[in-house]
C-alpha cells in the first residue's frame, strides 16, 4: 500500500488529537493505564507556513498551529526549548528554539537550518535543553 | 569477575547507553536497550533514531500503524512512564537471521503512579528489527502485560475510536 506523507501526517494529527483530547492532567501512558506525571512540559504543533529564507536560502523559522487547538504561545515562552520534528524529511531532527511569537517559531542557527521541512509537518516542543553531546544528528 | 560484578557491570552499561552510543550499536538487543535508555533520558530524537520508518506498534490492544503516529501519540507517554518507573530485565531471547531479527523480553516494571498507587507488573515485549545499512532499527513493537486485571482496565479506558 502506497501511503503519501500527507496521508501519514493526517493520520498522525488525528492520532495526537485523539490522544491529547483523551489525556488530561497526568499522562495516561502508552504503557496504559499507568498514570504518571509528565516527565517534562511539552506541546505538539503543526507547520502552517515556512519562514522567509535568508540570503543563502536557508530557513530558520516557520509558522505553526498548536495541536490540539490551544491559545497562542506567549512571546518567547519557548526560548531554549527543544523542537523535534516528528514527520517529513527532517523526521527526528532536533533544534533549539531561539525565539517565538504567538504563531511563529525561530530556531537557533547552532543546529543548522530547517531546510526540508514542509507545511503540515508535525513536531513536539519540549521544555528541556538539547544534549548535543549525545544528539544523534 | 564474579557474578555480582558482571551483573553490576551490565546494569551500569545499560544505564550509560546514550543516544550517540546507540548510533554505534550493532546488536539488535543493544538497540532495544538503547531505545529504553533514550526514553529514560528524555531523549526524543535518540529514541526516534532507533526506529525504522516502517514502524508499526501494537501496544496493549492499541495500534500505531506508522512511526509518525507512534511518535505523536504514544512515545511521549512511554517516555513519561520510563522516567517514572524502573524496568528490570528478567528474561530475553533473541533470534532471526540476516536483515531481520527479533528480541523477546520480559521486564518487571515497578514504581508509583501520580496518586501514589504502586506499580508492580510484568511487561512482555516483542521487538522485530530490520537492518538498514549498517544499523538495525526497530520495525515493530508489541507490548502487553501478564496482569489480566491491568489489561481489562486498559481496554475499558481506551476510547472507542482508537
Amino acid at each position: 500500500m502506497n501511503i503519501s506523507s500527507r496521508q501519514l501526517n493526517a493520520f498522525a494529527v488525528a492520532a495526537v488529537l485523539a490522544t491529547f483530547a483523551f489525556h488530561s492532567g497526568a499522562a495516561l501512558a502508552g504503557h496504559d493505564s499507568i498514570q504518571v506525571d509528565p516527565a517534562l512540559k511539552r506541546y505538539a504543533g503543526q507547520i502552517t507556513a515556512l519562514g522567509t529564507p535568508d540570503a543563502k536560502g536557508d530557513i530558520y523559522s516557520f509558522r505553526a498551529k498548536r495541536l490540539p487547538s490551544a491559545p497562542a504561545f506567549a512571546p518567547d515562552e519557548l526560548r531554549g526549548w527543544r523542537l523535534t520534528l516528528l514527520a517529513g524529511k527532517r523526521f527526528s531532527h532536533v533544534f533549539e528554539v531561539r525565539r517565538n511569537t504567538g504563531a511563529e517559531i525561530t530556531v537557533a542557527p547552532l543546529d543548522g537550518p530547517l531546510n526540508g521541512i514542509a507545511v503540515s509537518d508535525v513536531f513536539v516542543l519540549e521544555n528541556i535543553a538539547i544534549d548535543r553531546a549525545s544528539s544523534p544528528q | 569477575m564474579n557474578r555480582f560484578a558482571r551483573v553490576a557491570a551490565r546494569v551500569a552499561l545499560i544505564g550509560c547507553v546514550s543516544a550517540a552510543a546507540a548510533q554505534e550499536t550493532r546488536l539488535p538487543a543493544e538497540v532495544v536497550d538503547a531505545f529504553h535508555a533514550a526514553l529514560r533520558n528524555k531523549d526524543t530524537a535518540g529514541a526516534l533514531s532507533l526506529l525504522d520508518r516502517g514502524l508499526v506498534v501494537y501496544e496493549f490492544g492499541a495500534v500505531d500503524p506508522t512511526v509518525e503516529a507512534y511518535a505523536f501519540s504514544h512515545l511521549p507517554f512511554d517516555m513519561d512512564v520510563a522516567v517514572a518507573t524502573q524496568w528490570k530485565l528478567e528474561t530475553r531471547r533473541t533470534g532471526g537471521e540476516g536483515g531481520l531479527r527479533w528480541v523477546l523480553s520480559t521486564y518487571r516494571v515497578t514504581g508509583r503512579q501520580s496518586d501514589g498507587t504502586a506499580i508492580d507488573q510484568t511487561t512482555l515485549e516483542t521487538v522485530i528489527l530490520r537492518r538498514s545499512g549498517e544499523r538495525f532499527r526497530i520495525v515493530h513493537f508489541h507490548w502487553s502485560t501478564s496482569d489480566p486485571a491491568f489489561q481489562a482496565r486498559v481496554q475499558s479506558r481506551r476510547p472507542k475510536d482508537r
